[in-house]
């Protein structure tokens, strides 16, 4: 299968590892694509704890999106620059695995993660577990070409609502069949929370633009805290999302909120700062 | 290995941080949190919330709550078949979940009561008491 290990899949290689504790690991982000969202960047780091966490438990169980206590947005990552990822398990069980992590291109850090949690579930129900354990053996020796990674469509956003600069809701509906569906995950298709997300953030600047700030350097996103990711998005699922906005001082906190059929799926704050201050 | 009954002093000791964590986790108001509110039925939290929960009173109150810990501790010495079968808690069992989760209003224990329905049971006083115990373990090196 093409797509597999490529279409959603964001470390080529496990440079350091220790097992249940830590890994260092690489991703080449490909030259050809348009742009490589912060979001996917904290997939990465995300994807390599994912590896430490599965081969802690024996590839039995794998976590997925759950928690993100935070995430800070420090530099933007640019195509066909390499991802430096690292990350540190601060539990790993059966049933969750905490961790932090970050990324760093050239020696600067561009994106940290801490306080995430994701909930572990059986390996066999999204993926074939012997398949799974022999790209980790790839990885951690040689390394995978890397390069297969085409990029991803982000949902179209349909406003429905909208008090300019206040709040903003939108109808985002998640595609029927997207490549990333055969490597997220090939037993079992979810929408990634990453994606999620990406498509929170871009509604919500949206609607931060529309605040009268005048001379003020535009805003971009900061932070965000506080990700909750309560169900499985499939593929065709109607989504709402919803970001509400307030602004202490220079920075705007937006609050995102992702419901289907009116129950909170996803939950999260985002914070936007002007260019240069963070 | 039998504990020392927490007291009302030790609880109130920890409730303000508690019930702000529970507000937090659950992004609901600080006043609908009531130390006997059932945290599925009445604040709607679901599995995650829980896991959110334990990793913030983690945090929090530096202490280390192991997953599954208040279902493991009430029921002791119980051996597992004992204290369930088929998914379905046993008599014996749920006499041991009335004793340790003595701060749950007795109307609220079902007969017959499901395994995976015993978080139903959990209040923010569940909580406190699973904090104050890891804090004694904590000072007692355990």
């Amino acid at each position: 299968m093409a797509a597999r290990f490529s279409a959603f899949s964001f470390v080529d290689r496990i440079t350091a590892f220790e097992a249940g504790q830590r890994a260092k690991g690489q991703f080449a982000v490909p030259a050809g694509l348009s742009s490589f969202p912060a979001c996917l960047v904290a997939e990465a780091v995300g994807q390599l704890a994912a590896w430490v966490a599965m081969a802690h438990v024996g590839f039995r169980r794998r976590p997925v999106a759950g928690l993100a206590g935070e995430t800070r947005f420090v530099g933007e990552v640019t195509p066909g620059q390499r991802l430096d990822l690292e990350v540190e398990l601060e539990s790993c069980d059966d049933d969750a695995v905490a961790y932090r992590g970050c990324a760093r291109v050239a020696g600067e850090k561009v994106l940290e993660l801490s306080q995430c949690v994701g909930p572990m579930l059986p390996l066999e129900d999204f993926d074939a577990p012997e398949a799974v354990q022999q790209r980790f053996q790839v990885l951690c020796g040689a390394g995978a070409p890397g390069g297969g990674f085409r990029g991803v469509t982000p949902p179209e956003l349909r406003v429905v609502d909208r008090q300019p600069g206040e709040r903003v809701r939108a109808a985002m509906q998640v595609p029927a069949a997207a490549p990333f569906f055969a490597d997220h995950f090939p037993r079992r298709a979810v929408f990634p929370g990453t994606l999620l997300l990406d498509s929170q953030i871009r509604l919500a600047r949206g609607l931060a633009d529309e605040l009268p700030r005048p001379g003020a350097s535009p805003l971009i996103p900061a932070r965000v805290t506080d990700v909750k990711i309560r169900s499985f998005i499939v593929p065709g699922q109607a989504v709402e999302l919803e970001a509400q906005l307030s602004q202490v001082g220079d920075v705007v906190e937006a609050t995102l909120t992702a419901r289907s059929n009116g129950k909170p799926i996803a939950t999260g704050r985002l914070e936007l700062s002007p260019r240069g201050l963070s | 290995m039998a504990q020392r009954e927490i007291t009302k002093e030790e609880i109130q000791a920890v409730y303000p941080t508690v019930a702000q964590i529970l507000a937090d986790a659950l992004g609901c108001d600080l006043d609908r949190v009531k130390l006997d509110a059932s945290l599925i039925e009445d604040l709607d939290a679901e599995s995650i919330d829980f896991l959110d929960l334990v990793f913030r009173l983690e945090r929090a109150f530096k202490v280390k709550i192991p997953r599954g810990k208040i279902v493991e501790d009430a029921r002791g010495d119980l051996p597992e078949s004992d204290f369930e079968q088929k998914g379905l808690v046993t008599e014996v069992g749920l006499k041991r979940l009335r004793e340790f989760l003595g701060e749950v209003p007795p109307g609220r224990f079902r007969t017959p009561m499901k395994s995976a329905d015993i978080p139903r049971l959990f209040t923010p006083e569940t909580f406190c008491k699973v904090v104050v115990r890891a804090q004694r373990a904590a000072q007692s090196g355990a």
